[in-house]
């Protein structure tokens, strides 16, 4: 049983269909698909409930939409938290992460009360990092190590624009890692990325021989791509989102492939980077039996260094403000 | 790994090339080792919203996805085409007649018609999926006399997929377990979906639809009326037409001529009507049911057509003629 939020919203039209087709928990595995949103959008989400009925996807044993925590989160497997409060113009930081935190608490506690223990949940809705904390927080008896956040679609960005400045496709570059926040403090890093060329693998700095780029305008360039495609389609980056999402839950499904590693939000306990814990923070992790671990023992050079601990900054910062709001909400 | 395909996929900026572009790029309408060159064509207008969707196709990362091309240019978008997807057409506005609606698309057509006949291979596949979609497909094809009539098709599958989800919710089976039904004629309100000759597999056995519903006046009346209208609820519902499952529909459509139709079982396509054993005139691009192999589809013959089916194949065949007639006034002018 896989719970979508923010069921009747662009990123969630884009992701619907690769949920139901079998491309994520793969071609025999049955699924009931619940689709929570707010109330005034329960008109819009009967249209998709339509729609998923008019794709004829033999995998869809059920599709429910609801408006209704207890209706959305019972015995749930899956739950996919894409739905949040917006940033509205003259919109503070602060009151942005008032409303989320209210969300969120709220849907920690319900799936403390009707999921599974054996949850996995997926948060997407922005603040992606400090929404999965709150939420991890208020569902106490869920393993927190159950709970993680999006920063693949980043990692997928920053694959793109190595493939790209090399002249590769995507598939061939691989263990780049987003460090940190999902935000602009978001450290993109390449240090230990690979790339494949005619035939040969090769370190990707040795490969684009470019470090004064590699340490400028891509990171600059992976960090401000929401903004460009918003700029550029009117609308949010819904296709690339959905098919990062799918990744993450393809990878947490059926594991990491071998060699290789992924960007992931998780709880920062017991890390070896020197973050500091109880953050949730984006890491390089390896998946295996749905279980993942910190890649270990990467060196850290003072660059990256500065990057990481910049973004694990903000994060406190954003975590403490979001927590002032946590008892009240 | 074979060489890449040119893939055109025009109305590349809107809401339905957006639900489909993915489906294409991901493997699962040409298959997991087929390499693809994805074209991307709207107006003018908006090619700052397509420079977005080529930003994001390229961060999903796709394997097959050799290269992305985003134009405005014909001679650019047409050019050594293996498939093309006719997606963009001019919309209704309100207060359009029918008239005006018709003779915009007309234009639209023509132009890309010959734009084929100039530019893509003559072995390329058309699949006509902007409306009015059936006399869209028509007037590619008359302006594209060098490439064989039987290469376009009209998308009638969505319709196609709405009644065998239909169909599975009032049996409470999934819509896998349905097939055979049929779409004749126009991809219009006088479309006619047609249960008698589909199966059902219940309990393990394979049922006739009729046999199985039990109820002849639901399958005579609302069923057909609920297949027809489905757009309009789902736009009703959403505020925005049915993108992901005309998406879907696309994808199924292209696959079977890709791959072939499973054996049997028939879809439902708009074709040429040229030799068809059902008393449907000649020279209409008609929606039928169609087995395919070889990327090649030949009519479903024999099936035994009952007063009712006749009365609503023929009113569906009325409409596409004169609306074959309209349209080709402007045809000479346009």
């Amino acid at each position: 049983i896989v719970l979508v939020t923010g069921a009747a919203g662009q990123i969630a039209y884009s992701l619907l269909y690769s949920i139901g087709n079998g491309s994520v928990f793969g071609n025999d595995q049955p699924i009931i698909l619940v689709l929570l949103d707010i109330t005034p959008m329960m008109g819009v989400l009967d249209g998709v409930l339509m729609e998923l009925q008019d794709c004829a996807l033999p995998l869809l044993k059920d599709v429910i939409a609801t408006d209704k925590e207890e209706v959305a989160f019972k015995d749930l497997d899956v739950a996919v938290l894409v739905g949040s409060m917006p940033r509205r113009e003259g919109m503070e930081r602060k009151d942005l992460l008032k409303a989320n935190v209210k969300i969120f608490k709220s849907q920690g506690a319900a799936l403390e009360q009707y999921a599974k223990k054996s949850v996995k949940v997926i948060v997407v809705g922005n603040p992606a990092n400090t929404n999965c904390l709150t939420a991890s927080k208020s569902a106490p008896s869920i393993p927190k190590e159950n709970f993680s956040c999006l920063t693949r679609l980043d990692h997928n960005r920053a694959k793109s624009q190595i493939a790209l400045k090399l002249g590769v496709t995507a598939d061939d570059v691989k263990n780049v890692i987003i460090w940190g926040n999902h935000s602009s403090t978001q450290y993109p890093d390449v240090n230990h990325a690979k790339v494949k060329l005619q035939g040969k693998e090769v370190g990707v700095y040795e490969a684009v021989k470019d470090d004064s780029w590699l340490k400028g305008d891509f990171i600059m360039t992976v960090q401000q791509r929401g903004a460009a495609v918003i700029k550029a389609r009117k609308l949010s980056s819904a296709m690339s989102a959905a098919k990062a999402i799918a990744d993450h839950i393809r990878n947490i499904w059926f594991g990491t492939p071998e060699g290789e590693f992924v960007s992931m939000g998780v709880i920062s306990d017991g890390n070896s980077y020197g973050i500091p814990d109880d953050l949730l923070y984006s890491f390089p992790v390896v998946i295996k039996n749905k279980t993942w671990k910190f890649v270990e023992g990467l060196p850290i050079n003072d660059f990256s260094r500065e990057k990481m601990d910049l973004t694990a900054k903000e994060l406190a910062e954003e975590k403490e403000t979001a927590f002032e709001f946590l008892s009240s909400a």
